[in-house]
């Protein structure tokens, strides 16, 4: 079996999108002329070091940018099996198809659980109430599924743990609350920003396999946001590499960890800490970069291999185009 | 021959009949790192927060080496503590929660030198220029408030704001786990640099055992609130001896998209 192209359908496409935050000291260009698709079915992982974009990007997805951000420019194309598709830039604020986008059609793993949970009602109540939003079933029925769903994300004790508060849980069970939180409804689009990235090992392998199982019997499309490349060699179908609001280079799974085409994704592989380098200090970026230039918004380049990637003509030589 | 900076015997505690931490011992020396490794819940933040007073444990006692003299930490009251925090800070795991939404990083930079009375207001914005670019911030993130950060840069500020104080004791809560690679090993290589420079001694929790493998001397594996595995960290990573143990290095998950992740097998777990 070859490499695998990246499918044409796509649930998912963003084109040319930017976000600014205007604040005291002057605007921020936080997404800048982004562009990626999310192929349907498939898992998708933006990676990028802290500030690159990447929970901006998601937000927009959710229509959750609130001023002082701005969507400047544009378009997020909508292509849901379940209804009609649309570009959720271009919504407006009290259209009805927000309602079901946030929850229904897609829901969102935030990177710190207490943003997704209530600290005043009991975590079956919010797993039910997450169903009952969404779904005409009975309460019975609700909270039924939320016992099932919880105990799928691996709770143990459900019976007893669903009438307790989330501060009763450690921040690893909050998170897998939250994720029972957002399967719940089936989602066609799963947005997961940084979801294991407090969790131990352990439960973050589960997660991740968990993950992975629901998508592939589920075939939900995810966009999973992390800054580990560990995570990202074990759950992703493809790539998509931020720098300061800009994609710098998008693949498959193998062609970008295997064989990085930008010296920033070559970076982001070597400042993992290894087994073998103990006691020496570890590679940074900026030590693995040297020269080459990320400050020019270069244009993504389409690469014979269906890959692409923002590199500077001189570059873009070296790595074979033309 | 480093002297020892803390002695922990027997802590213990328990949360409505829930046992977080169960008859913990370990000794740290001066300038050495101790990591804190186990799943979510086995109890390593309420282990830390019991060692630093931030609760109270229920059974156990807690010795700590400070600058003037030996003090048991669990019979001293709220306020003889005081003067000893200045020198065991502790860097959270959650960077949102963990500053506040309504001050200025210069005013959160600042505040624990206030509260510890040290320094004038121009020896004190120097102490806090002299962290905030030691951990790659640009000065005019002084004037801007939390949320105007994204994630790692906000656990940057919550680090600057450990180290402003020049504690002796650092326990640091997962407090490079939200970082990218890229600042985290600029992190790790600071931590390292001002352990040398200062004689800092960390508690170093964490569920990435890579970092772990990479920063800390020693490591205890705990499970459900008790020490299931202690050693160097060569020894235990090279040899590890519980089942427990072997089960959290194979969790690692690998950059290279052909080294699979093995499923986690609990049911066979010998503990
Ligand atoms: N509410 C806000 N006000 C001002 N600037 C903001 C705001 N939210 C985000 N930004 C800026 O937008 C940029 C992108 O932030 P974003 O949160 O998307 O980064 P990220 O890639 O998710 O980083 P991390 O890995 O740390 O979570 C950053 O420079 C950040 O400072
Ligand atoms: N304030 C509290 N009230 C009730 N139970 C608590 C409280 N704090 C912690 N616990 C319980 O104590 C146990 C240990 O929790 P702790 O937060 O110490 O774990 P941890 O090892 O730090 O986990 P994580 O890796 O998820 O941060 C858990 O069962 C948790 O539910
Ligand atoms: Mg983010
Ligand atoms: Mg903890």
């Amino acid at each position: 079996m070859g490499e695998q192209k990246i499918a044409e359908d796509n649930v998912l496409a963003i084109r040319d999108l930017a976000v600014e935050f205007k604040t005291d000291i002057g605007m921020t260009y936080a997404v800048r002329d982004v562009s990626f698709s999310v192929p349907r079915g498939k898992v998708t992982a933006v990676v990028g070091e802290s500030g690159s974009g990447k929970s901006v990007t998601a937000n927009c997805i959710m229509r959750l940018i609130q001023p002082p951000g701005k969507i400047v420019s544009g378009s997020i194309d909508f292509s849901p099996t379940r209804t009609d598709g649309y570009d959720i830039v271009s919504l407006s604020n009290k259209d009805p198809r927000l309602f079901d986008l946030r929850g229904d059609l897609m829901s969102m793993v935030f990177q710190e659980p207490m943003t997704a949970l209530s600290p005043v009602y009991t975590v079956g109540n919010q797993v039910a109430e997450a169903i009952l939003c969404h779904r005409d079933v009975s309460e019975a029925e609700a909270w039924q599924e939320a016992v099932d769903m919880l105990t799928r994300v691996g709770i143990d004790d459900v019976s007893r743990r669903i009438h307790q508060y989330p501060f009763e849980f450690s921040g690893g069970m909050r998170q897998r609350v939250v994720i029972a939180m957002a399967l719940v409804c089936n989602p066609e689009l799963l947005i997961c920003d940084e979801p294991t990235t407090a969790l131990d090992v352990t439960i973050q392998a589960e997660i991740l396999t968990l993950i992975r199982d629901l998508q592939q019997e589920l075939k939900n499309s995810v966009l999973f946001i992390t800054h580990d490349l560990g995570v990202v060699a074990q759950l992703a179908d493809q790539v998509v590499v931020m720098y300061q609001g800009r994609v710098l280079e998008i693949g498959t799974v193998r062609q970008v960890l295997k064989d990085p085409l930008h010296p920033y994704t070559r970076g982001l592989l070597a400042a993992i800490p290894g087994l073998a380098q103990k006691g020496e200090r570890l590679e940074t970026i900026s030590s693995v970069v040297g020269d080459a230039d990320l400050e020019t918004p270069y244009p993504l380049t389409q690469m014979a291999d269906g890959r692409q990637v923002s590199l500077s003509p001189d570059l873009l030589r070296e790595a074979g185009h033309e | 021959m480093s002297e020892t900076l803390l002695e922990v015997n027997g802590l213990s505690k328990s949360f409505d009949g829930v046992v977080a931490v169960d008859d913990v011992s370990f000794s740290l020396n001066s300038s050495e790192t101790l990591g804190i490794v186990g799943e979510s819940g086995s109890g390593k933040t309420t282990l830390a927060r019991c060692v630093l007073r931030a609760i109270d444990p229920d059974a156990g006692t807690v010795r700590f080496h400070g600058k003037h003299g030996q003090y048991d930490l669990h019979n001293l009251s709220e306020r003889e503590l005081i003067p000893l925090r200045q020198e065991m800070q502790m860097v959270f795991q959650d960077p949102f929660s963990s500053l506040n939404p309504r001050m200025t990083v210069q005013e959160i930079m600042e505040e624990p030198l206030i509260i510890h009375g040290i320094g004038d207001r121009a020896s004190r914005r120097e102490a806090v220029l002299d962290i905030l670019s030691r951990v790659q911030l640009e000065q005019d993130a002084l004037t801007r408030y939390p949320h105007a950060f994204s994630g790692g840069q906000r656990q940057r500020i919550g680090i600057a704001r450990a180290l402003v104080l020049r504690p002796k004791l650092v326990v640091c809560d997962e407090s490079v786990s939200a970082l990218d690679v890229s600042v985290q090993a600029q992190i790790i290589n600071l931590l390292e640099d001002l352990q040398d420079e200062l004689g800092l001694t960390y508690l170093f929790v964490a569920h990435n055992l890579s970092v772990v493998h990479h920063i800390c001397d020693r490591i205890l594996v705990m499970y459900h609130g008790r020490v299931v595995e202690e050693g160097p960290v060569e020894e235990v990573f090279n040899n590890p001896q519980q089942d427990y143990t072997k089960l959290l290095l194979s969790a690692i998950p690998s950059p290279d998209p052909d080294v699979p992740l093995v499923p986690i097998d609990r049911a066979n777990l010998n503990l």
